[in-house]
């Protein structure tokens, strides 16, 4: 079907603002009369809190108010798992959580306060490992988890520190065992590490009285936000008002509640003054959340013909200190660990362990890359078994249509084309033979397909509101946020499309406010293009709709004779019958002024399809109704006597449905893939036994430069339409991270002969592979 | 701590602002002339957020600190790269490679290569990869900052 304007690149919407400093964040916003507020966080990982002394503190120079734990004690979640406080209450269970807040007139009055604060504390043992804390039952990071409201969805064991143990059981294991006719097995180590937006965390709060607040936030949920608050206060959440900036960057690690709860408590203190606060990088990569954290176990069983006959696997996540969000990464990390491969039967046991280090939250794929690790890698150890190749061993068990995946659900050809991403990788991997090794260099190539789930809620939806303007130009307002995937733009064109005007006369609202803006769930898990475009197009169908209306009523005839072609409402079979689009757009005026008609403003809103929690028993169930599959390949070069990793070519193919803009989805995808580069081959936060992390700062932590770029990137988008998504299109954002590090590990054991089952491979473990033989 | 005057040309335009002898520049710019272009990334100079153009040099504006370093600065912010509304090349070039996505360490990016340009317009490749090197994107993975970057360069001469 060909397009107007989808499948175009344009000028992005927010591009002028960017480059001319004249967008706004959360840091840049100025409010009359501000206060400042900075945080003590916790010197030990696990403490008890015996007294906290702030009277030092409140006697310093502009300072207005100190907050503690005691005062703002009620649990929240943002994901309905309520686990966590404020500040720290009485106990502190990760170093870097806060312990006590400081308001002042400036920035440097409240850090010279906090320091006059003191803290007795009773310190307790330290678990990091989520293994190790599985296992105790003596040592509780959250006694009281008994006790913690939380969604059915979840499934802690309280009396350890297990907050939510997922179960998938498909088919019988036991029979696939016996029908298998190779097996292997691999322990696989998938570490903490951090998004590193490179805009820090940041709030600010204002009170009017005691029921009513309004907050400016670094999040991608705002709505979320307002329930939370509305909730911690028991006031309506319509008193509760959170507005949105120009985001700069989120990747999951600005969807989780982060500050905001803290910095509202403490201007609760200041009613009608502006509490202001940003996070320093360190607080950032210490006490906001962290990403991945797994450490598991995996094994699986073929015939000697390939057909894959069981898939069995065993998490455990580092929680950190909050199981909220975590949670729902255990359960996408269980059941998409399998893989997009027909398996029938399969057993994973997915755990979510409480451990002494920053909460776990969302991050870019959440779930996805740890449990692909998982499958990908035993899937190249059975190939080499089997002695097949390992794109024929995918390509023999992949998910097509009629098979079923492993949450039970019957894949349809709409739901994409794994054989044809992988072909589209083949092609271009394999074009040339792979350099032979040399005196310097080994080399070498591997894959990995790839799945992804809308992990959503059950609400999960997006809502559109429209009007004309007076010349006919439009005002679209969403609530999907842009922190620079370019959501905005993408809902541009999708709404030119559907009204047929050009993108350029079209206008997305751009800041988002929870009492202007329509209700938008959170833009997480790669769902906005899919639910905001499908709640555009139909928005923009009762827009329509309306003009045809109004016109009906100016030229007597039937709405059903009428057509529209963005520019006029005219009739089908005499087309110079016809009424200019913003002679309509608030009602027809006629003769003297009289006025008929309707005015065109519309709204409309959109859900996943399918979704319901998975079965506590069996994990299955239905995650949404709409996946996006993919395959990856890497060229990889290793150096002899450095370690050194350098990617040569890295192909991605993944099925979108329908591209949007060619240049900002190869944006999303050139600069995904590099982010799952780095943690493949150079992030990963670094943890002492006291549960401190030492290198957060991106001085140590390595995130890569343009040094680190892949000498080449291939992209390819395959378009089997999406049935239900705007155009076609389906989501793009977080799978081009999913099965990097597993095609990075897979082609770096072509290159060494080595199997590594964990990332980051920096170079010292490449060397202590090649041992003796480099 | 003892206020005292402090006189900077910023964008052209001569300034005084109190100034408390610990303030660094990037403290200076946002907090004392709203110049917000600038930003934090990190505080100790390992992102290049806060680049501007000193004297000529690209700068990280968060650890230029002290009297000596600051009185009379002839300072170029992102504020004053555009003129009457129209983008600088180096701007055009990163909107028409698509090198803005957050847009957060764009400023930074184009001042860097503000300052290579005016003093090596013919720099090579790998004096700009050089140049970028020192800045940090999380989303873009590169690939289109640097195209934007060999664009500006061409833009510089031919026009956008």
């Amino acid at each position: 079907m060909p397009f107007q304007y989808i499948g175009r690149s344009y000028e992005r919407n927010d591009a002028f603002a960017k480059v001319t400093g004249e967008a706004k964040f959360l840091a840049d916003l100025e409010f009359p009369r501000t206060l400042h507020l900075q945080v003590l966080r916790a010197e030990h990982a696990h403490a008890r809190i015996l007294s906290i002394d702030t009277s030092e503190a409140l006697a310093c120079e502009g300072v207005r108010a100190v907050l503690t734990g005691r005062q703002c004690d009620t649990l929240y979640g943002a994901c309905l798992f309520k686990d966590v406080t404020a500040l720290a209450v009485d106990r502190v269970r990760q170093a870097g959580e806060g312990v006590a807040a400081v308001i002042a007139d400036s920035i440097r009055q409240a850090k010279a306060a906090v320091t006059k604060i003191k803290v007795v504390y009773e310190v307790l043992p330290v678990l990091v490992d989520p293994k190790v804390a599985a296992e105790d039952t003596t040592n509780l990071i959250h006694p009281d988890l008994g006790s913690y409201f939380h969604l059915p969805g979840y499934l802690p064991e309280p009396g350890s520190n297990i907050n939510h143990h997922y179960k998938l059981r498909k088919g019988d294991l036991a029979k696939g065992k016996a029908e298998a006719e190779v097996v292997v097995e691999a322990a696989f180590d998938f570490p903490l590490s951090a998004h590193s937006a490179l805009e820090p965390h940041g709030c600010v709060a204002r009170w009017e009285g005691t029921d009513r607040v309004e907050i400016w936030a670094t999040t991608q949920a705002p709505f979320v936000l307002q329930e939370v608050i509305g909730g911690i206060y028991g006031i309506p959440h319509a008193n509760v008002r959170v507005h949105v900036a120009y985001l700069g960057g989120g990747f999951g690690g600005k969807s989780d509640v982060t500050v905001e709860p803290m910095v509202v408590a403490a201007a609760r203190l200041v009613p009608g003054r502006y509490v202001r606060f940003v996070c320093s990088r360190k607080e950032v990569m210490t006490s906001t959340c962290l990403g991945r954290g797994m450490t598991g176990w995996g094994r699986m069983g073929a015939r000697k013909d390939g057909t894959f006959t069981f898939f069995e696997a065993k998490m455990w996540f580092a929680s950190g200190s909050s199981a909220d969000t975590e949670a729902n990464v255990v359960t996408v990390a269980g059941h998409n660990s399998v893989g997009p491969y027909a398996i029938d039967h399969a057993w994973v046991d997915a755990m979510g362990v409480y451990t002494n280090t920053p909460p776990t939250g969302a991050y870019r794929g959440y779930g996805h890359p740890e449990g692909c690790l998982v499958s990908e890698r035993l899937i190249d150890l059975l190939a080499r078994k089997l002695e097949m190749s390992p794109l024929d061993l995918r390509r023999k068990n992949f998910l097509s249509e009629g098979k079923t995946n492993s949450l039970g659900e019957t894949i349809r050809a709409y739901n994409g084309n794994l054989h044809e991403c992988l072909a589209k990788v083949e092609a271009d991997l394999y074009a040339t033979p792979l350099p032979p090794n040399d005196d310097v260099y080994l080399y070498g190539r591997g894959v990995a397909a790839m799945m992804k789930s809308p992990k959503g809620a059950a609400h999960a939806g997006s809502s559109c509101h429209m009007k004309f303007c007076h010349d006919g130009s439009v005002l679209v307002n969403l609530s999907g946020i842009d922190m620079g995937q370019g959501a905005q733009q993408a809902m541009r064109q999708i709404a030119a499309e559907a009204l047929k005007i050009p993108p350029e006369r079209i206008s997305v609202y751009r800041e988002v406010d929870t009492q202007h803006s329509p209700w938008e769930w959170q833009t997480v898990a790669s769902m906005f293009t899919y639910r905001g475009g499908n709640a555009v197009v139909k928005t923009a169908e009762r827009l329509v709709a309306t003009l045809k209306d109004n016109a009906a009523q100016v030229l007597k005839v039937s709405v059903d004779s009428l057509d529209y072609d963005g520019a006029f409402v005219f009739h089908k079979t005499d087309p110079d019958l016809k009424v200019a689009v913003p002679a309509l757009v608030r009602g027809y005026m006629g003769e003297h002024g009289l006025t008929v008609g309707t005015v065109a403003e519309a709204t409309a809103a959109d859900r996943l399809p399918y979704y319901m929690e998975p079965h506590p028993e069996t994990g299955m169930g239905h995650a949404g109704g709409t996946w996006t599959y993919g395959a990856q390949g890497a060229e990889v070069r290793v150096h002899r006597t450095t370690g050194r990793v350098d990617i040569l070519h890295f192909v991605s193919a993944l099925d979108v449905g329908q591209v949007i803009s060619p240049q900002m989805i190869r944006g999303q995808i050139v600069g995904g893939v590099f982010m799952g580069i780095g943690q493949s081959i150079t992030e990963k936060i670094e943890i002492g036994p006291d549960g401190k992390i030492t290198n957060a700062m991106w001085n140590r932590y390595r995130v890569p430069r343009l040094s680190d770029m892949p000498a080449k990137q291939t992209v390819h988008c395959v378009e089997t339409p999406e049935i239900r998504g705007p155009f076609g299109a389906r989501c793009v954002a977080e799978h081009p991270m999913v099965a990097v590090s597993a095609t990075v590990l897979n082609a770096l054991r072509d290159a060494t002969g080595h199997d590594f089952n964990h990332v980051p491979v920096r170079p010292d473990d490449v060397l202590a592979a090649l041992g003796g033989d480099r | 701590m003892t206020a005292e005057i402090l006189s900077l040309t910023v964008n052209g335009t001569k300034v005084q602002v109190l100034y408390d002898g610990v303030e660094n520049l990037l403290e200076i710019l946002r907090d004392k002339l709203d110049l917000t272009g600038a930003k934090e990334g990190c505080g100790y100079g390992a992102c290049g957020s806060c680049t501007v153009v000193v004297n000529g040099k690209a700068e990280l504006a968060c650890v230029v600190k002290g009297r000596a370093r600051l009185e009379g600065a002839d300072v170029l912010t992102i504020e004053g790269v555009a003129q009457n509304g129209v983008l600088h090349p180096i701007q055009r070039a990163f909107v028409d490679a698509g090198a803005v996505q957050c847009g957060f360490c764009t400023p930074g990016f184009v001042l860097r290569l503000h300052a290579l340009y005016a003093a090596k317009p013919d720099a090579t490749d790998d004096e700009i990869r050089a140049a970028l090197q020192k800045h940090l994107c999380r989303c873009t993975g590169y690939e289109t900052i640097w195209e934007a970057a060999l664009l500006a360069k061409r833009y510089l001469v031919e026009g956008p």
